[in-house]
């Protein structure tokens, strides 16, 4: 309550000595409990827990995926008709079975491998086109700059899904479509961030000393400016990488994600659709799963982004 | 002012005939013959003949592209394969549907988000907060589809509090909204939480606060009123990308709309049909992008049109 009133202007706490314990005499009236409950500490203390938090739920999720083919798990195809809905934990089958008797976390593990492969090309891919070309139109400006940023907006504007869906409709469902329709559909984000971040960069002293130096002007961009935005423009597409995977798990569920036998996160989801009411397991389990490596990954996110940067020297 | 209108409105129809335009294109691109998917795979050659010269798919491609531009500008875009009624009238029966699940939604999430945000930059850096914060990461973190099935099936199927599809009374417009608008509050919440953050950090409301202005003027007047533009701008961009349709929730609910078409008619390669949805959407969309233009003045008295506007 007493908090709300007067919030210390961010900065301030942060420059205070943390390390060495106030001595007796101490000719300062900040104390270390002081120091403890002041919002900066506590923001560092926050931002340490998102991130451990945040990589226990990732790594709860991703390292059964990668490792699903040495787990003693049955086969994700494997049809069982004498074992056909299984509640979880039954027969040893952890998460249950579906309605054709497949273990379910086998099918949930190996779809993980498909979804998150997606995810992760489709990302990098979004990445390298945002950071290319949001670089060149910050720094290039002129004709670059208008036409980047006018594809930006149309795009934005866009129906984005039904564009999607129409272009794997049309296209056929196979994963190199999947991956470049979401890499195409995540590309502004990146690309604006980068944009704004070397519109600043490049009106700095160094930029111009480079360029007394005769350095070429792409020379210049891509060996001082990008490597001094690409730590921000990484963070976003790791945040990116969440949005990939939901993205990827709603096309899936339209029917419009990597055909069977595939078996994507969103397409097990929408299967198990039909008996939601008497096999809860096949929907809730699936969902739990994404749900658990989507806040894993953005809790790592912003976790990085609010812990506080160590000073650079001479920067 | 009359000049801004002009130039936005030129800008926003040149967005929407590319947006057709690309449509076009790759209808025309894609591998896949409508003809065979309207007469079905038992139809002879000679069937499939007389469904092309119907509809006009035996003439060279420039000449159906320039077929297609006057029904545009006539605003007919033939007839729907699949419903063999008129398409723009096949969707403009289900636009009021999305319509209303939108402006539900945003209503909801409008309602909920602002005064969200606004608590979070109250109380920076308590346990509280970040306990809510923690909750928008999850609530931006879990699929739609998932979430509507799980609403679904809690307050439709366990406790049959409304009804599980379509839209035929009042209560089934619930679900479908508190789904879309999960998603929406966690977004727009947070970035009312950085906006305010950042204005109560602002030099003008240290001194507001030393002259004894008000806790509660502070909050809505002097950091509120500077964050209204930013904020207003989320919340048309996303209501404008809802009525692009909210395909994914409306498929779960059945709900009538337009999102829940385009998927059947991208299903049936139903040309016209998926054109004149486009169409009509992304019209939509572009209005109501210049409404919240238009809009700044009243927001922020400083803004004048045109002049000091920048993208």
């Amino acid at each position: 309550m007493s908090l709300d009133t007067t919030p210390p202007p961010a900065g301030v706490p942060s420059d205070l000595p943390t390390g060495p314990p106030a001595r007796t005499p101490s000719p300062s009236a900040v104390t270390k409990e002081l120091i403890a409950k002041a919002g900066a500490t506590r923001r560092r203390k926050a931002a340490q827990w998102k991130l451990r938090i945040g990589a226990v739920c990732t790594l709860i999720v991703i390292i059964p995926i990668l490792l699903a083919q040495l787990l003693p798990l049955p086969d994700a195809n494997h049809q069982d008709l004498s074992a056909r809905r299984l509640a979880p934990l039954m027969d040893g089958h952890f998460f249950g079975t579906d309605q054709l008797g497949r273990d379910l976390l086998s099918r949930v593990l190996h779809g993980g491998q498909v979804s998150l492969t997606i995810g992760v090309l489709a990302v990098v891919v979004s990445g390298a086109i945002g950071i290319i070309l949001g670089a060149a139109a910050g720094y290039f400006g002129g004709w670059v700059d208008t036409v980047v940023s006018r594809v930006l907006e149309a795009q934005m504007s866009l129906p984005l899904l039904m564009m999607l869906l129409l272009v794997v409709a049309l296209f056929g469902p196979s994963i190199p479509v999947i991956t470049f329709v979401i890499a195409i559909a995540q590309w502004p984000e990146v690309a604006r961030l980068t944009r704004s971040m070397v519109l600043v960069e490049r009106e700095k002293p160094y930029v111009s000393a480079a360029r007394i130096l005769g350095l070429h002007r792409i020379q210049i961009l891509i060996q001082h400016i990008i490597p001094n935005v690409i730590k921000q423009a990484t963070l976003v597409v790791l945040l990116l990488l969440a949005q990939a995977v939901l993205l990827e798990s709603a096309l899936s569920f339209l029917g419009a994600g990597p055909q069977r036998p595939f078996a994507t996160w969103g397409r097990i989801i929408s299967d198990g659709q039909d008996y939601i009411t008497t096999s809860w397991w096949m929907v809730t389990l699936p969902g739990l799963v994404i749900v658990l490596m989507v806040v894993g990954v953005n809790l790592l996110g912003d976790g990085l982004r609010d812990r506080p940067r160590r000073k650079k020297k001479g920067a | 002012m009359t000049n801004y209108i002009l130039k936005r409105l030129g800008q926003g129809l040149l967005t929407v005939f590319l947006t057709v335009s690309t449509v076009f294109i790759l209808v025309r691109l894609a591998p896949g013959d409508p003809a065979v998917s309207y007469a079905g795979p038992l139809a002879t050659t000679e069937q499939l003949a007389k469904v092309r010269e119907q509809f006009g798919l035996d003439r060279p491609v420039l000449e159906q592209y320039w077929i297609f531009l006057q029904q545009l500008f006539t605003g007919n875009l033939g007839t729907s394969y699949s419903f063999q009624a008129p398409a723009m009238q096949v969707v403009a029966e289900r636009m009021p549907y999305t319509l209303t699940l939108a402006t539900a939604s945003i209503l909801l999430t409008a309602v909920v988000a602002i005064p969200l945000g606004v608590w979070m930059s109250r109380r920076p850096d308590t346990n509280r907060e970040l306990g809510v914060n923690v909750l928008t990461i999850a609530g931006q973190s879990m699929p739609d589809f998932w979430t509507g099935i799980m609403l679904l099936t809690g307050f439709a199927v366990l406790i049959p509090l409304f009804p599980a599809s379509g839209f035929a009374t009042w209560g089934g417009l619930v679900l479908p909204t508190i789904t879309i608008a999960i998603l929406q509050i966690a977004l727009i919440s947070r970035m009312v939480r950085r906006e305010m953050t950042a204005n109560f950090a602002a030099p003008f409301l240290t001194v507001a606060r030393s002259r004894g202005v008000r806790n509660s003027v502070l909050t809505w007047r002097y950091a509120m009123g500077n964050s209204a533009i930013p904020v207003f701008t989320a919340l048309g961009t996303r209501f404008a990308a809802m009525l692009n349709g909210v395909v994914v929730v409306e498929v779960v609910f059945a709900w009538p709309g337009v999102g829940s078409l385009i998927v059947r008619a991208l299903e049936t390669r139903d040309y016209p049909l998926i054109q004149a949805t486009v169409l009509l959407t992304a019209l939509l969309a572009v209005a109501v992008q210049l409404v919240i233009d238009l809009a700044y003045p009243l927001l922020d008295p400083r803004v004048r049109l045109g002049k000091a506007a920048t993208a």
